[in-house]
């Protein structure tokens, strides 16, 4: 009887804690909905009137903001760089923790200090760079320098040295080539720590803000992310609907990932946790 | 195994595009900042000469504009760094703990609700607290107003305390998730044994935490507090976006005025300075941290 006590306390105060947390999410969707005038004096979370104003005017073609651009922009530097990101740092950890690479111990050295230097020291350079082959304003910085961190090495290369080599030694001496062993042996076993690198790289290309807006100019070529800032700091959206409508777009694709993934996003915070 | 050459050259196929990519995008930042900071490096005119380790002399001496530019920021960052390390790790603590305590059906719908706002990027965070916290139309001042608690609106954005308020609730919000999912695995890994036998000593749930679960998560919550500390560093998107480093510059963190010295003010290299002693004192700061624990366990 006791035990059943404590639980209703326990359940009761979880509650009132998700309603904390799922309060600003649900005021930006009810938002959404409320007419200008009403969302600036509104101090309920329904809607009195329910419009869809808010995003016909956001997705206009007349808009300030470009959002199905911005989408697709999105799209195309989120795919592209996460792609990009875990076949490079599956190759390398593989060829770290396995194969025998010249300078084995130095590389894997300057990977470790490179975690621990702060991104603020590589980032205004790395700005400086672009700027000095024209490459601002393009997708290539949106998407190159990601390939530079050094996380997902270390995270994939961590898994196969604790991974036993039978099955690979037992492919090898099958005559198996390197690829072959790669496809088949090492891939499959991989694959939790690949897909949770993915998520990680995937949201962290999402919602990157301060790198987009360095390298990034015009209106045409931002990310949602970026595009968002943009309106905050722009004088056309001075209403709460408006930004929350734009708000919704911007977060729906980024929850939807994260609810997909969630088994796989919570690995990743078991994985960057020391053991 | 793997002898001979054709598995040596695997080797530096498949590990060149990454060092290539490191190099290009890592390592050449990485010099050129260092590079840069030693000269009088213009934005758009270029680099205009070596003046050795000048830019850093001219940001710490006091007196500089510079000087007052990075103390201000650095200052700002610190109260940040006081006001939010505490509870991010002790409420992520407490989160974690009430999960714990859930019935395990329940567990996994809560730990996602709590966890969710982690998800979304730091301009939607800013979006939505930016219009929550509005002096004129935010949903908080319409609601206390109209509940009488309130007799005229509060200026949560542009004058402080509030400022402070509106970007650790802001930041609490989105961020608390990631080290209660820590907590939580820190807990799961505590011996269920060591519960079983302090309940045949009749010991109660406060007594279990302190002796039992905080002895065992103590290296976790340690991990934990050097990563929000870095983070909170770090500082940016929020309070550029929420209160646009005001009011009177006291949001302005140290970021932010890395950024201005280099967009605003044209100083590639003082901003190249700026951004090294940041790194610096972030290392030194986590170093000391390590440090302090490292004593301490010798002294236990």
């Amino acid at each position: 009887m006791r035990r059943k006590q404590k639980n209703i306390i326990v359940v009761t105060l979880a509650v009132l804690i998700a309603v904390l947390f799922l309060l600003p999410l649900v005021w930006m969707v009810f938002t959404s909905f409320k007419t200008l005038s009403e969302s600036m004096s509104s101090s309920a979370i329904l809607p009195n009137v329910w419009t869809l104003q808010n995003y016909i005017d956001i997705f206009s073609p007349t808009s300030d903001a470009p959002i199905l651009l911005w989408v697709f922009n999105t799209a195309v530097i989120t795919i592209i760089g996460t792609v990009l990101v875990v076949a490079i740092d599956i190759l390398a950890a593989y060829s770290l923790a396995r194969l025998q690479v010249p300078g084995k111990k130095i590389i894997i050295g300057t990977i470790i200090i490179a975690l621990t230097v702060p991104g603020i020291v590589t980032l205004f350079p790395a700005f400086y760079m672009f700027k000095s082959f024209n490459l601002l304003d393009t997708f290539i910085p949106l998407v190159l320098p990601y390939t530079a961190s050094t996380m997902g090495v270390f995270l994939i290369y961590n898994f196969l040295i604790s991974f036993p080599k039978d099955l690979e030694e037992a492919a090898y001496l099958d005559g198996a080539s390197q690829m072959q062993i790669l496809r088949h042996v090492i891939f499959p076993a991989i694959k939790p720590v690949a897909v949770t690198l993915g998520v990680i790289t995937f949201m962290g290309i999402y919602n990157d803000y301060l790198w987009p807006s360095l390298v990034i100019n015009s209106n045409e070529m931002k990310t949602m992310t970026l595009g968002i800032a943009t309106l905050i700091q722009g004088s056309n959206f001075v209403n709460p609907a408006g930004m929350m409508a734009a708000t919704v777009v911007a977060t729906i694709p980024a929850i939807v990932v994260f609810l997909v993934a969630n088994k796989y996003f919570v690995k990743s915070v078991t994985n960057s946790g020391i053991k | 195994m793997h002898k001979g050459t054709s598995t040596k050259t695997w080797a530096i196929l498949m590990v060149s595009p990454f060092i290539l990519c490191f190099i290009l995008f890592w390592l050449a930042p990485m010099f050129l900042g260092v590079w840069v900071s030693l000269h009088n490096w213009n934005l758009s005119s270029g680099n205009n000469g070596f003046i050795g380790l000048q830019n850093y002399i001219d940001i710490l001496t006091p007196g500089s504009l510079y000087n007052e530019a990075f103390m201000l920021a650095l200052k700002n960052t610190l109260v940040f760094v006081v006001i939010s390390v505490p509870p991010l790790v002790i409420i992520a603590l407490g989160l974690a703990l009430i999960l714990d305590h859930l019935p395990a059906k329940l567990k996994p719908v809560f730990r996602t609700i709590y966890f969710v706002s982690y998800s979304i990027s730091v301009t939607a965070v800013s979006a939505i607290f930016l219009w929550l916290f509005n002096e004129n139309g935010g949903f908080i001042n319409n609601l206390l107003v109209s509940m009488g608690i309130l007799g005229k609106p509060i200026n949560w954005l542009s004058e402080q305390p509030y400022a402070w308020v509106s970007v650790l609730i802001a930041t609490v919000w989105w961020t608390i998730g990631f080290n209660m999912m820590l907590f939580i695995n820190a807990l799961d890994e505590v011996d269920p044994s060591l519960y079983e036998a302090s309940d045949l000593d009749g010991a109660n749930g406060f007594k279990k935490f302190i002796y039992i679960t905080l002895p065992q998560i103590k290296h976790v919550a340690f991990f934990i507090i050097i990563m929000t500390v870095i983070a909170s560093f770090n500082l940016y998107g929020q309070s550029r976006l929420i209160t646009a480093g005001g009011p009177e510059q006291s949001t302005t963190t140290l970021t932010m005025s890395i950024q201005n010295a280099v967009f605003g003010m044209n100083q590639l290299g003082v901003g190249s300075s700026m951004a090294i002693l940041m790194g610096i004192i972030m290392l030194l700061v986590t170093a000391a941290q390590y440090f302090m624990s490292y004593r301490k366990k010798e002294v236990n």
